[in-house]
């Protein structure tokens, strides 16, 4: 009997630099390594049955990465999980995995990122607060963005749901951002920065961006990705 | 010393992952625990170096040994050197971050000429001089080998010694006696002297080259006792004996060739005289292929990787390729891993073993007869007639391919303007040929020239390459010859590059100045269309005083010294220069599994020149 679990790793510093296509690669080989039961599309090509929930740019550390997969066998998911991670690099760690019952995969239902941005800067928390309330105040925030029909503005402002800054001394802020994020409405960490810098002219350096959850929604509002299925938890 | 590399520089190159290391299978060990370190050089971009099996050989072989602890160093990409050059970061290692210049040995592989401007680069950036004759105690080693390094001149100012043949036995005797050595306390001098005495080590600086008036080499001789007066090519007599790694690292980018590499012999019987891999890697020796079935599923289970590519010069020559083949493609199933099977020739069987083998999108396929006419053909010794030809073609085409590459060579000796037209005419005549099969009507070929360069060691290596202008002549003629037909595309190699490839694939001594002073003005990555700076080059010969045309477009007399006279690649120089007074003559050789025409390389007493023995011995 087919089996899907849904499972959840982490990206550390070693391994940012890495591409979104050089973690599927990862993946793909560390599956093969662990020998476990993944099953493979049909057709002329087989390829591996999983779906990663949401890209991750270069650059990027990671708590909440998210990928559903298909195995043939039932597999426990702690078996699952301590098998997959004897063949992990150093760097990439499964936390929990957990079976999926008739849902959508993750790629679809991802809706939101929550980022940790690390930021030096001369200004104070004061007027790092005021710049926060002024650009809640507004309704539009552009920003140029690469898209597929070239360079163009984009108001990202609807996409940024909340945004707090913390004090965390020697000039060092904690920007926490609770963007949106998905299939459709993406707002990457990075051009938020862009976009807030460019606005106000904030001299800032950046030290490090880090995704610390992703949610999906339903009517009852956000949810982790774990909390949509029925199915037993395990982890790590 | 461990660098430390901020994200100020890695994230803003291009693949950073290139620098950082870490990739499964790295080997880890504790540089305190190791008696000897070794850096493993690939003068080129790590997408590049990371595809060449000799690199995974040798960094196998080396970190096997408990004493000594190997790593790799690529050449970092422009916009990285640009960095590490502006914060004063050294060139380092991917394993441990360590300096160039903290490593007891430097060794560079030497795939391609076009690449020595990088070992330069690569040196200077490692903090290490650039001329051997600066380099002093305490300072690392700096070594070579590799396919070019049978005319080891051209860096013989920059490369303390070079290891001439197949490295998996001799580099394990260099470092057994480089830690006799430094136990010893003795000079830098005493290693090199120790080392010379090893069948296959050459240290240039322990040869004196004179030279003529006309500016053709006297002679090369040793300057110091217990030197060798030649330098024997090292071979590995059996490869199932030798090790073959199995846990090869996995790299995070994509590189050129990322998949398993399965080596299945090393020679070639063929003998195409024009070909330096023919000639350098005899005699042919082969792996069994239940040591291959082996070595594929361990390589599968240790790495992961989605496909395995067979290795060697002529896949079709495998003894028992429908052995090796089935057994792997019921495994390659099983398994879902794809399986590569370059440089067949085309008959029924390959075809049915290349529709089981690869699942891929029936695109393309390439040949290559090397040279349009039949004539031209014999003169260089490709056993391949037109008919041979266009019947592989048939079945492919039948077979559901419909785009066809043909590669050939420009400027072969005794080439004529017909020889040239022949080409297209070639191409011409197989669009014809199809026409009336199915399918046929689809059918795209596209014909591929690339300027012949000749090589040491070859029976051409007398021959002077085409000039410049006349390369570029033939190259319209033959886009005029096809202009009309649209079923065929023309592409050319640029013949600027192929002149200065010329000139250091049989330069003497002096053209290291000329490499010295055209790195000296920014010369780096020549490979490399984007980099390739000819004016440069020119330029560097000027100031030294060097006619480049001497080394590429003279006729050399069988009597003159050759450069490389001093190296003993097992192959005879009289040998070589029969072949080519066959090939004036348009007279064929048998390849080596039909006839002995004793090359030399029996001298090895090893491989096919001897495979009637072993199977008696078997069979006994």
């Amino acid at each position: 009997m087919a089996k899907v679990l849904r499972f959840r790793f982490t990206r550390g510093p070693q391994l940012k630099y890495l591409s979104h296509l050089d973690v599927l690669r990862v993946f793909e080989r560390a599956l093969r390594r662990s020998q476990l039961p993944v099953e493979y599309t049909q057709g002329f090509n087989p390829r591996m049955r999983i779906v990663f929930g949401l890209p991750m740019s270069t650059g990027l550390t990671s708590e909440a990465e998210y990928a559903d997969i298909v195995l043939q066998k039932d597999v426990t998911c702690d078996d699952f999980v301590s098998i997959l991670n004897e063949n992990m690099p150093a760097g990439m760690e499964i936390l929990e995995a957990v079976e999926l019952t008739g849902q959508d995969n993750i790629m679809k239902q991802i809706e939101a990122a929550l980022y940790s941005i690390i930021i030096e800067t001369d200004k104070s928390e004061d007027e790092i607060n005021s710049m926060i309330s002024e650009i809640f105040s507004q309704d539009e925030l552009k920003v140029m963005k690469r898209t597929k029909r070239g360079v163009r503005p984009v108001n990202i402002r609807p996409l940024i749901y909340k945004l707090e800054a913390v004090e965390k001394g020697n000039n060092v802020f904690e920007l926490i951002a609770f963007v949106s994020a998905g299939l459709d409405n993406n707002l990457r960490a990075d051009l938020l920065m862009e976009a807030i810098i460019e606005k106000y002219d904030f001299n800032v350096k950046i030290l490090s961006i880090h995704r610390k959850a992703l949610y999906t929604k339903d009517s009852n509002g956000w949810k982790d990705p774990f909390e949509v299925s029925d199915g037993e938890r395990c982890n790590n | 010393m461990r660098i430390n590399l901020s994200d100020d520089i890695l994230l803003n190159v291009k693949k950073p992952a290139k620098y950082t290391g870490n990739e499964w299978n790295m080997v880890r060990k504790n540089p305190e625990d190791v008696d000897v370190r070794f850096a493993f050089c690939f003068p080129d971009d790590y997408e590049i170096g990371m595809s060449h099996l000799g690199m995974k050989i040798l960094y196998h072989i080396l970190n096997k040994r408990e004493d000594t602890y190997c790593e790799r160093v690529f050449a970092p990409w422009t916009d990285m050197e640009e960095k590490l050059r502006k914060n004063n970061i050294p060139l380092f290692s991917l394993e441990t971050y360590t300096p160039l210049s903290e490593f007891d040995m430097v060794g560079f592989t030497l795939q391609y000429e076009m690449s020595y401007t990088n070992i330069l680069n690569m040196l200077d950036l490692g903090g290490i001089p650039v001329l051997a004759k600066d380099r002093k105690d305490k300072m690392p080693f700096v070594l070579a080998g590799g396919p070019c390094a049978v005319n080891p001149e051209p860096l013989a100012d920059f490369i303390d010694f070079f290891v001439i043949g197949e490295g998996e036995e001799v580099t394990n005797e260099i470092i057994d006696e480089y830690k006799v050595w430094k136990s010893s306390g003795e000079s830098r001098e005493e290693f090199l002297i120790r080392i010379a005495k090893i069948e296959g080590i050459y240290v240039p600086g322990f040869y004196d080259v004179d030279y003529n008036e006309d500016g053709t080499v006297k002679s090369i001789t040793p300057n110091r006792e217990g030197v060798p007066s030649r330098v024997k090519r090292r071979i590995i007599e059996d490869l199932d004996k030798v090790d073959f790694p199995e846990d090869i690292i996995v790299p995070y980018v994509g590189t050129v060739h990322d998949r398993i590499m399965l080596e299945i012999f090393r020679g070639c019987i063929r003998g195409c005289r024009f070909c330096q891999a023919g000639f350098i890697y005899r005699p042919l020796r082969e792996r069994s292929y239940e040591k291959l079935l082996d070595i594929a599923k361990k390589s599968v289970e240790k790495t992961g990787y989605e496909e395995i590519s067979l290795v060697s010069l002529s896949t079709s020559d495998y003894s028992k390729l429908p052995e090796l083949c089935n057994n792997l493609i019921e495994y390659t199933e099983e398994e879902k891993v794809n399986l590569s099977l370059p440089s067949l020739r085309l008959d029924n069987f390959s075809l049915q073993l290349m529709e089981k083998a690869s699942k891929v999108r029936k695109s393309g396929l390439t040949f290559a007869p090397e040279a349009g006419s039949q004539r031209l053909r014999d003169v260089i010794n490709k056993g391949i007639t037109e008919e041979d030809l266009f019947n592989s073609v048939k079945i492919a085409v039948a077979g559901g391919w419909n785009s066809v590459k043909l590669y050939f060579m420009m400027g072969l000796p005794t080439e004529t303007m017909e020889d040239v037209e022949a080409i297209g005419e070639l191409g011409i005549k197989l669009l014809d040929q199809c026409r009336d099969i199915p399918n046929g009507k689809s059918l795209k070929i596209t014909l591929s020239t690339s300027c012949f360069v000749p090589k040491p060691f070859t029976p051409f290596q007398w021959e002077p390459m085409d000039e410049m202008e006349k390369l570029m002549e033939k190259q319209l003629h033959l886009k005029n010859t096809i202009r009309k037909h649209r079923k065929i595309t023309y592409n050319y190699h640029d013949a600027k590059l192929s002149m200065l490839e010329a000139v250091l694939a049989r330069g003497d001594r002096r053209t290291g100045q000329v490499l010295y002073t055209a790195w000296k003005k920014g010369c780096k990555f020549d490979g490399w269309a984007e980099f390739f700076d000819f004016n440069k080059w020119m330029e560097a010969f000027e100031e030294c005083g060097l006619d480049p045309e001497f080394y590429a477009n003279r006729r050399r007399s069988f009597s003159e010294v050759l450069p490389w006279d001093h190296i003993n690649i097992g192959v005879t120089k009289r040998f070589l220069q029969k072949e080519c007074e066959k090939a004036y003559k348009g007279e064929v050789t048998r390849n080596c599994s039909e006839n002995c025409s004793f090359c030399g390389a029996q001298g090895y007493k090893t491989g096919i020149c001897f495979s009637e023995q072993r199977s008696d011995q078997k069979n006994g």
